[in-house]
């Protein structure tokens, strides 16, 4: 090496990078060695191997390292980098035990700082049920000021992600952005299917993640993100998950820093709720609607500036506890889309008007329409409940034949009252 | 001397007419087959040899010349063995040379001269020159099936010469059923999805309703199905019973139909010719050529001709390697295949109702929460294992979910296979008179005129286009369901209702598609 290196020029947070970027430096070692050091000593004790305490196997990577080069790349794709006390890290995680040394992110992390945080996690193979209530949930959390914190996975979290743009770009003040926090590298979208998304949340609030740019997807690195997006809370909310689901992790990841974990209740005939009721069974709190998170919130914050909720539907409201509420939300920014979705919305209810009743099954289409098309709009409603069914089993409730009926369903469709994926109707 | 015999052979399915014309001259002794003989015909020098000599007829010392016109033509199989010794005994004086003028023989050798088995009778009967025909006795019902007068059967060498000299009668015709020569055999063949000759009802289908409308309409339209549910769901045991309910083959489809099985080896069963629509079956392991046929030497017709005027069922669609699915495509728009090879074209019959069935994932419970333990990419992986072309020509996809254990267990019968049947003999005979043989063969300018939608109807798939839950181009296929299903409901105008349940029997495609509940 002769002359002096451009190296020298570098900001620490560059040092920190290039650390990141050795292959096989796992988390604990990098937090190891820059506690112990500041990351242009780290980075020189690894390069030159001459010190005891640094295993000499990342040297040649380390030799092999452009360092600078390393610095413009991340300029260049936007991606910014901090260091565990610095300036632009997530104050939350300062003090956490297992906190990333070094966090790149989009967007600004420091939010986290600013607003409460609330994490909303959950199984990627949702419901429809449960990607509505993490939708709703997100949306009116995010309009009432708090930071809601997810994974972009597919699933609970993108929906999480989804209603929490939506509560925030609804632009009442004392809303909040999203936060989210990824398991691969920031320049790698995963999942491809939320790009958009993605972008979005990092035009809002922040994404932020430990792997270096170019950093696959592995599958260790979901419970390292888990670790970081459970320090990252104050109240962690599961919205469904599968009895050995990966929300667990961050469930454990919550409760062994002492964070409330909520479930939202499911049909105990729900396979994607049997996780989540398992944790009520545990002692984890109900979520039915934002304002129990919101009260839990206040709970958690019991001491500091105090948030006081306001229920948004009367007759089973707390009494606030303030004369002067926060700004909470009004309502969902698109109510039509999540209303519905809410567990205790009743049947519509018809009196005199019994469902479909057997027997009927042979009856001809035509006769039918002018029977009653409303009658067997209802018996479908009633037939589906509110679970998701197969064509085979909205026909063997009713009774009737696919003729008498497939013309009442997509009138139902056509109004917005069912949804279908092809294979399974589900009310909407 | 000089003699002359008619006879014919097989180029794939078809059979082509032949003339052996035996020379015998002085000269040394000498065996000469000309005329473009395959291994099997020139052997037959060897095994007419030793069936003259075991009947105790003379083979002649002299110099033989065999040939086969017309002489351009490749000539295969053993079947032409008869004809040759048949030949060989006229020319050398042994039988009378009027004897076996206008006579036309088929039949393969044994050495100890019994006359054995030779595939593609139907075919070739069909087409051999000459007043009467002489057939091995075991092709008797397919020889009979297709000339049902004209036909002499015997066991042995012996007993055709003897036959002809005048000194013995021809083996007797066995008793067939008086409907079968006519093509309509009461015994159906076991290729009929026919389990030990009882055939599958669809009374035994418990529950299904979704099934069972599908695979009606399926039958009364000719449109192709895709079934699509977890293993157990019932798929396999629905498209076996699809054959019961479409209608008989009429008289030369069965000829047409018997023709293809017959020069594929596949036993046409006791009553000589298939009258009922055939029901292939292939394993996923099948070749590309086992599927559309050909093969080095032979050109065999494939499975898709085998099941022409019937059933094509694909069970576990998604296993069969891409290229052998997507060479069904070409066969499925225009009804024939063409099979070419270095030495020629072989075009066969492929005229047939496609079923496939396939699990929604590799776990096949198709994402449903909780149950379904694939990831997204392993379900998209196998979603695409089918190529979406070959999807779009699937007319009817309904997702099926396992049966009730109730519906099961309880003692109530579906509805039989022969009611089913009855309404879709009525459909087909609607198509008929609209000029096509289902509504599935519909142009799309006589859709226009025989199944006219109504407003609400096109609203309907006005609304369904513009919301992207259709694409336009299933739109033909969705209108020619849609014109079965008012068919089976007499109607003559295709209305809003008859659209809406076209489109819920089409919605099992959505179930493959990537991103379940989103």
């Amino acid at each position: 090496m002769t002359g002096p290196s451009p190296e020298r020029a570098l900001p620490d947070e560059a040092y920190a990078a290039a650390l990141c970027a050795l292959p096989g430096l796992g988390p604990r070692t990098l937090r190891q060695l820059l506690d112990e050091d500041a990351p242009p000593d780290a980075w020189a004790a690894v390069r030159s191997g001459h010190r005891l305490d640094v295993p000499g196997m990342w040297r040649p990577a380390a030799r092999a390292t452009d360092v600078a080069g390393l610095w413009a790349t991340l300029a260049d794709q936007g991606v910014g980098v901090a260091l565990r006390g610095g300036a632009g890290y997530p104050g939350p995680l300062n003090d956490d035990a297992q906190a990333p040394a070094v966090l790149f992110h989009r967007g600004a992390p420091t939010i986290a700082d600013r607003f409460p945080r609330v994490g909303i996690v959950g199984t990627r193979s949702a419901t429809r049920y449960g990607l509505g209530v993490a939708a709703q949930l997100g949306a009116e959390l995010a309009a009432a000021g708090v930071v809601v914190v997810s994974g972009l996975a597919l699933g609970v979290d993108g929906a999480a992600h989804e209603g929490a743009l939506a509560g925030w770009a609804a632009g009442r003040p004392g809303s909040a952005p999203p936060l989210a926090v990824v398991a691969g590298g920031l320049d790698r979208v995963y999942p491809a299917r939320h790009a958009r998304l993605w972008r979005e949340v990092a035009d809002a609030g922040a994404i932020v993640g430990e792997t270096p740019l170019g950093g696959a997807v592995a599958r260790w690195r979901f419970p390292q993100r888990n670790r970081i997006l459970a320090a990252l809370c104050e109240v962690l909310i599961v919205v469904e998950c599968h009895p050995k689901g990966g929300s667990l992790h961050t469930v454990r990841a919550a409760s062994s820093r002492g964070i409330a974990v909520g479930a939202v209740p499911g049909s105990i005939r729900s396979p994607a709720s049997a996780g989540t009721n398992d944790l009520l069974a545990d002692g984890c709190f109900p979520v039915r609607d934002a304002a129990d998170v919101l009260v839990a919130l206040d709970l958690a914050r019991a001491g500091s500036e105090p948030i006081r909720p306001r229920r948004s539907r009367t007759g089973r409201g707390r009494p606030a506890t303030g004369p002067d509420p926060l700004p909470t939300f009004v309502g969902p920014p698109e109510p039509e889309r999540w209303a519905a979705l809410g567990p205790t919305q009743g049947t519509p209810e018809d009196p005199g008007e019994p469902p479909g009743s057997p027997g009927s099954a042979d009856a001809d289409p035509a006769r039918e329409t002018s029977a009653g098309p409303q009658r067997l709009e209802e018996a479908i409603l009633e037939a589906l409940g509110w679970e998701r069914c197969s064509m085979e089993q909205i026909l063997r409730r009713t009774g009737e034949s696919l003729s008498a009926l497939s013309l009442p369903l997509e009138r139902l469709r056509d109004a917005g009252r069912v949804v279908t994926d092809g294979a399974r109707w589900e009310r909407c | 001397m000089i003699a002359v015999v008619p006879s014919a052979t097989l180029t794939g399915a078809v059979g082509r007419s032949v003339s052996v014309e035996v020379h015998v001259s002085n000269g040394l002794p000498a065996f000469t087959v000309v005329g473009l003989p395959d291994a099997a015909v020139r052997e037959s020098r060897d095994r007419v040899r030793a069936a003259l000599l075991s009947s105790g007829l003379v083979w002649p010392l002299r110099r033989v010349t065999v040939n086969l016109a017309p002489s351009g033509v490749r000539k295969g199989g053993a079947g032409l063995d008869l004809p040759i010794a048949i030949g060989l005994l006229a020319a050398s004086g042994e039988l009378p040379s009027d004897a076996a003028s206008d006579v036309a023989f088929i039949g393969e050798l044994g050495l100890d001269g019994t006359l054995r088995h030779v595939p593609g009778v139907v075919a070739l009967a069909d087409c051999a020159t000459g007043s009467t025909l002489v057939v091995p006795a075991v092709d008797g019902t397919e020889a009979l099936a297709v000339r049902p007068g004209d036909v002499r059967l015997a066991r042995t060498l012996s007993e055709v010469v003897e036959a002809l000299k005048g000194t013995r009668r021809w083996a007797p015709i066995p008793a067939v059923p008086p409907g079968s020569a006519r093509g309509h055999p009461s015994e159906p063949p076991h290729t009929d999805g026919h389990a030990q000759g009882r055939p599958l009802d669809l009374g035994d289908v418990r529950g299904q309703r979704l099934g069972r409308r599908a695979l009606e309409v399926a039958a009364a339209g000719g449109h192709h199905l895709l079934l699509v549910g977890p293993p157990g769901s019932g798929k396999t045991m629905l498209a076996a019973r699809l054959p019961g309910l479409l209608p008989d083959l009429s008289r030369s489809e069965s000829l047409e139909v018997s023709r293809v099985h017959s020069a594929a080896g596949v036993p046409l069963g006791d009553a000589g010719l298939i009258g009922r629509p055939p029901f292939r079956a292939p394993h996923h392991g099948a070749s590309a050529v086992s599927m559309v046929g050909g093969g080095t030497r032979s050109m065999r017709p494939g499975e898709i001709s085998l099941a022409h005027e019937g059933v094509l069922f694909l069970d576990e669609m998604g296993e069969f390697p891409a290229a052998v699915l997507d060479a069904l495509r070409q066969p499925l728009e225009e009804g024939v295949v063409r099979v070419s090879r270095a030495r020629g074209t072989m075009s066969y019959p492929a005229r047939f109702l496609l079923v496939g069935a396939m699990n929604p994932c590799p776990c096949g419970e198709g994402g449903a929460p909780g149950e379904c333990r694939c990831s997204e990419a392993a379900r998209a992986r196998y979603a695409q294992r089918v190529s979406a072309p070959l999807l779009d020509r699937f007319d009817l996809a309904v997702s099926l979910g396992r049966p009730d254990p109730e519906e099961l267990l309880s003692g109530q019968p579906g509805e039989p296979t022969a009611l089913v049947a009855e309404r879709v003999r009525g459909v087909r005979a609607l198509a008929l008179a609209r000029g096509v043989r289902s509504n599935g063969e519909l142009a799309p300018s006589e859709l226009e005129r025989c199944a006219p939608l109504g407003a609400a109807a096109a609203g309907l798939l006005e609304r369904r286009l513009r919301s992207g839950a259709l694409s336009a181009r299933g739109l033909h296929r969705l209108h020619r369901v849609a014109r079965t299903i008012a068919d089976l409901a007499g109607s003559a105008a295709v209305d809003e209702c008859h659209m809406a349940e076209a489109l819920a029997l089409r919605a099992g495609r959505a179930a493959l598609a990537i991103g379940g509940v989103r």
